[in-house]
């Protein structure tokens, strides 16, 4: 049995510990251990004199182990291999047993809960004997970032690096840069030109020399991890005379945007037949042109709004397309700005106005006398041609909840608010850069809350209405958001990656390659010079999955190695 | 069936004052101050609904307008300046118009012009009426008996005569409200006798506004104003018309005062010039909810009241001073407010002495209709209707 010099303390963490279990029967029977020189209890480990309490033992007692029963690591682990550090101890020779998530908070029966309290950092302490010093790797940092997808989102992030100096790939498949904004007039809430927007960006982009625009081209090829990637950028037209390029990059940012509900698949709404029923899209064509007309050039009397074409129904989408409602209110305003007598009725499930300025736009639109029709979300309003008696081309019949009553609104011109839906190919994309998507198609974030912009693949980010649906604004937010974090790593020039990871053992490996095909982050290459495989670390995050599908047990996982992992079962099994 | 929405109804009742109804987002914090809302007369929001729809044939059959004492609690509470009171008010004005089967109403409603120049108009004609039967007997120097200036059985027979074919005008058009309210609004067929128990509402309603007293304002100012203010304005106003209508000959003599009747005639100017000073007032300042807005029909009205009242109390003065040419010259300037006055009776705000008891008595009688059908068929449940 190896000798050492533990030191084990055991949190209350106020009383969300020390509820359930008796910290001090822990804190005697892990004393009384072998190897531990000494346990203590304390109210929050956490804490600073927590910390120093730690620092103070290791330097008083010279302590070489250290073991705390506390939270989960995912909480603390960092906090107390600082502290170790901090003290001069290598700071992987310290153990966390988690006593709160895995035991007082799922246990309410106290003796049976200390007992299981002891058995964890029993294990812990166990695993620690066998614990060595690691040293943390540093990888290189390429400062080149690639960016996919020229909308709002992409130029903006796009700027924000190249306006520090930094090379940007920027590949649009389209032949030209905008996004679905260069296809919109004025902006909601506060009406401004869409058109300035984008062409300020554009130009800004072109004439940057540290951003290389790639027209009609996408990313074909992905290999590598953060901070060394190499991609290929394919043209798509094949007209260039370059068609295949590749690149190294250090980062990459996916702003591949959304694209709009098919209109026609909601039939009753007869869109495609009846002339005069057409997209927000199409209708933003007209606001650009400068004349709202029906199809036989008249102006119209009556327009309709109807909302959430495709969004918020079991049928097609569940979720709301957030700008829909807002873009329909700046519909009425530029009507009823344009044709003052027009009757324009919006027709709507709930209104959502949840945005800075937006509730104060949804005033001003009942100002300007626009006709808000609630309906219900699974009984749609049904759109017929109206007779030859009557002074409209259509009529919409609508279950309007706020009256309880079902009505007939005349219409000339119907706009329907379609939906944003992720992009065909964002399937292949999320395959291509190795990140998730939900049952929608949208690209998963590593947090929905606090890391918005990260994916769970080191070095891959995402931005604007890739991630989900979202205004400008918040679009434009991310962007800048996705760029500052690629510049926090740029700048740095190197990157720390965890000691923690996989090694195959060449002199072990037989080249059976079974360790490639498990690995779901991709991080095990085959050698061909020397036919071994052979994990690259900074892609690894130890999950132990080749550890255990190895047929010749030639890959240790570092800090988890079989021995420790016995040696701790030794210890949860052992009599408390 | 779906109802087809009439889009320009709110234009047209913008002229009638409802001009933030588009403003309201259902929240519905209106209904739930009112105490006078009930589960089947329910507004104001629903009523703000019908109308930003355009709903017209609910509109026209509706008896929640006249429900509606304009305490202004709920426009006081509404989150979106909607004035949920004065809608109810606007549909108050664009009930009068509907009721009124002459269309006269609607003008006055909705061109101030149209109504001003009409009173106008004829103040002018009767003091040339008066002026043309001047040429041919009476004297400016002689107040009452036969040789006056305006002998008062002249002026007797010719109100009774004006009062008889306004009256029936007035008549025609609650009976017409009958027949929107009661026969088209109502769903269920209404059997005579229900009409019989209920028939005391009427006069209740009509002598008592007690509806009014129970609204929150009214309560939170104490002095249970302005009910109190415009009972006092509305006995004064039914003594004088009661006065003038069967004792005027006894009112005219001079200049001694003939008590009997006088003492009544005082009391009542009292009771009208607080309430036209009241209201004025109120108009002015803007205080209160309800006086917020005024349409130009309010001003009219109340102007014209005010002036009736100081104009008959100048009369009264001068002639029992004796001045007779000035209490001859008050008389004519008081008769040419009064024509119009009566003239526009049917047609104006003023018409709400009838509608309003009339709709408390529908409402009274709607509501035992529903309660005797329900008995009658015990498996009918009334939808769950929207508040
Ligand atoms: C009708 C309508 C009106 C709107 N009005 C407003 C408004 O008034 N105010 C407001 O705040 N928001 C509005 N929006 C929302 C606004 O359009 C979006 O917030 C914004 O366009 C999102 O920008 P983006 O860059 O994320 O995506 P996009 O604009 O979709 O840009 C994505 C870009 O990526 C490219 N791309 C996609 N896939 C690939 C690929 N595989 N390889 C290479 N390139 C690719 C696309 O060609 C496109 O150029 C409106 C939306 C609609 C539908
Ligand atoms: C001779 C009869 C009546 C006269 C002269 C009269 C007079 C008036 C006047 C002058 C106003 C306007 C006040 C203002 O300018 O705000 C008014 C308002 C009002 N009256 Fe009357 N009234 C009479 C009968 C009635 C009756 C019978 C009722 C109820 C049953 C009633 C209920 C009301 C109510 C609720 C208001 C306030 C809301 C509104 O203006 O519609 N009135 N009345
Ligand atoms: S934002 Fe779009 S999807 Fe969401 S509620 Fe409004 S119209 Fe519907
Ligand atoms: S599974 Fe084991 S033996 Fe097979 S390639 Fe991987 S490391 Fe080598
Ligand atoms: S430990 Fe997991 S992540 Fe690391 S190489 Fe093995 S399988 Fe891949
Ligand atoms: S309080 Fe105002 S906004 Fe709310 S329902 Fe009433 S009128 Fe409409
Ligand atoms: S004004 Fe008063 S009585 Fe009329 S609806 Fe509003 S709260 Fe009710």
């Amino acid at each position: 049995m190896k000798t050492c010099k533990t030191g084990v303390y055991i949190c209350s963490c106020g009383t969300n510990i020390a509820r359930i279990i008796d910290v001090d029967a822990v804190k005697e029977f892990s004393g009384s251990l072998p190897n531990v020189a000494f346990a203590r209890t304390y109210k929050y480990m956490c804490s600073n004199p927590g910390q120093d309490m730690i620092v103070n033992d290791i330097r008083e007692h010279n302590l070489d182990r250290i073991v705390v029963a506390a939270c989960s690591p995912r909480m603390h682990e960092r906090t107390f291999r600082k502290a170790l550090q901090s003290a001069g101890l290598n700071q992987y020779l310290f153990e966390m047993a988690n006593i709160r998530e895995q035991c007082s908070w799922v246990h309410d029966d106290r003796p049976e809960a200390t007992e299981k309290a002891k058995a964890l950092t029993h294990a812990a302490i166990k695993k620690a004997e066998l614990h060595e010093p690691l040293e943390n790797m540093s990888v290189n940092m390429c400062p080149r970032t690639l960016i996919i997808g020229g909308g709002i989102a992409g130029m903006t992030a796009a700027l924000e690096l190249a306006e520090s100096g930094y090379q940007v790939y920027l590949v649009e498949k389209q032949d030209r840069l905008g996004g679905n904004l260069a296809r919109v007039d004025l902006t909601a809430p506060y009406l401004d030109s869409a058109h300035d927007l984008v062409t300020d960006r554009i130009t800004r982009v072109r004439n940057n020399k540290h951003v290389e625009v790639h027209y009609q081209a996408k990313v074909t090829e992905l290999k590598g991890y953060v901070g060394n990637f190499s991609a290929v950028i394919q043209n798509i037209n094949g007209h260039s005379s370059e068609t295949a390029r590749e690149i190294e990059i250090g980062n990459l940012i996916v702003c591949t945007g959304y694209k709009e509900f098919d209109a026609s698949r909601i039939t009753h709404y007869g869109y495609g037949k009846l002339p005069n029923v057409i997209t927000s899209f199409e209708f933003e064509g007209m606001l650009k042109e400068g004349r709202i007309v029906t199809k036989d050039g008249k102006v119209p009397d009556y327009v309709a709004i109807i909302h959430c074409v495709g969004s918020r129904n079991q049928e097609f989408h569940t979720y709301c397309s957030r700008v829909c409602c807002m873009t329909a209110l700046k519909y009425a305003h530029e009507v009823k700005s344009a044709i003052p007598g027009c009757y324009v009725s919006d027709v709507y499930i709930d209104m959502h106005a949840f945005g800075k300025g937006h509730e104060d736009f949804y005033s001003r639109t009942s100002e300007v006398k626009t006709l808000f029709l609630m309906y219900e979300k699974n009984d749609r309003p049904v759109i017929r041609k109206a007779g030859p008696k009557d002074d409209c081309d259509m009529l919409i019949e609508v279950n309007e909840r706020l009256s309880g009553e079902v009505i007939e609104i005349p219409a000339d011109l119907i706009i329907l608010m379609v939906g944003m839906e992720a992009q065909q190919d964002s399937a292949e994309i999320a395959r291509l850069v190795n990140i998730s998507q939900d049952k929608e198609g949208w690209f998963i974030e590593s947090h929905p809350k606090l890391e918005p912009v990260a994916t769970t693949t080191d070095g891959i980010y995402i931005a604007g209405t890739c991630v989900a649906p979202k205004d400008i604004p918040d679009t434009v937010a991310q962007a800048r958001a996705a760029a500052a974090r690629v510049h926090a790593r740029i700048s740095k020039g190197k990157i720390d990656v965890d000691a923690v990871y996989s090694e195959v053992n060449e002199n072990l490996c037989s080249g059976c390659r079974i360790c490639n095909t498990v690995c779901s982050y991709s991080a095990i290459e085959f050698l061909v010079s020397n036919q071994r495989s052979h994990v690259i670390s900074a892609m690894c995050k130890a999950c132990g999955v080749c550890v255990a599908a190895c047929p010749s047990a030639a890959i240790k996982g570092r800090h988890f190695t079989d021995q420790q992992i016995l040696a701790q079962l030794e210890g949860l099994l052992s009599p408390v | 069936m779906a109802i087809r929405v009439n889009p320009r109804l709110i234009e047209d009742l913008n002229r009638f004052g409802a001009a933030d109804v588009q403003m309201c987002y259902h929240c519905g914090d209106c209904s739930a101050v009112c105490v006078h809302t009930d589960d089947m007369f329910r507004f104001p929001r629903k009523s703000m609904r019908q109308l930003q729809m355009g709903l017209e044939k609910r509109l026209d059959t509706a008896l929640e307008p006249w429900l509606c004492y304009y305490c202004g609690q709920c426009s006081d509470q509404c989150p979106r300046e909607a004035h949920p009171g004065e809608t109810m008010m606007s549909l108050r004005r664009w009930l009068i118009n509907r009721y009124d089967i002459t269309g006269i109403a609607g003008k006055f409603f909705r061109s101030v012009q149209t109504e001003v120049w009409t009173v106008i108009i004829m103040g002018l004609l009767t003091a040339l009426a008066a002026l043309g039967y001047h040429l041919f007997s009476g004297s400016i120097y002689v107040v009452d008996g036969p040789d006056a200036f305006l002998p008062s059985h002249i002026v007797h027979m010719f109100d009774i005569a004006l009062g008889s074919v306004l009256g029936i005008i007035l008549l025609l058009n609650a009976l017409h409200m009958w027949s929107l309210t009661m026969k088209e609004g109502g769903e269920a067929s209404i059997p005579w006798w229900l009409y019989i128990k209920s028939i005391l509402q009427l006069p209740l309603h009509f002598f008592t506004q007690k509806r009014y007293a129970e609204c929150i304002t009214t309560k939170k100012s104490g002095l249970y104003m302005p009910w109190i203010i415009h009972l006092g304005l509305m006995w004064g106003y039914v003594t004088m018309l009661v006065l003038v209508m069967v004792f005027l000959p006894y009112l005219q003599k001079g200049p001694e005062i003939f008590w009997p009747a006088h003492i009544f005639g005082y009391l009542a100017s009292i009771g009208l010039l607080t309430g036209v000073f009241y209201f004025i007032r109120s108009r002015l300042i803007r205080k209160y909810a309800q006086y917020h807005k005024s349409h130009s029909t309010d001003w009219v009205f109340v102007i014209l009241l005010a002036l009736i009242t100081i104009t008959g109390i100048l009369q009264h003065i001068f002639h029992r001073t004796g001045l007779p040419v000035a209490a001859n010259i008050t008389y004519l300037l008081h008769l040419m407010v009064v024509v119009p006055w009566l003239l526009r009776m049917p047609f104006s705000k003023w018409a709400h002495l009838v509608y309003r008891p009339l709709a408390m008595y529908f409402a009274a009688v709607r509501k035992n209709a529903y309660a005797w059908q329900e008995k009658k068929q015990r498996s009918f449940s009334p939808d769950l209707q929207p508040i």
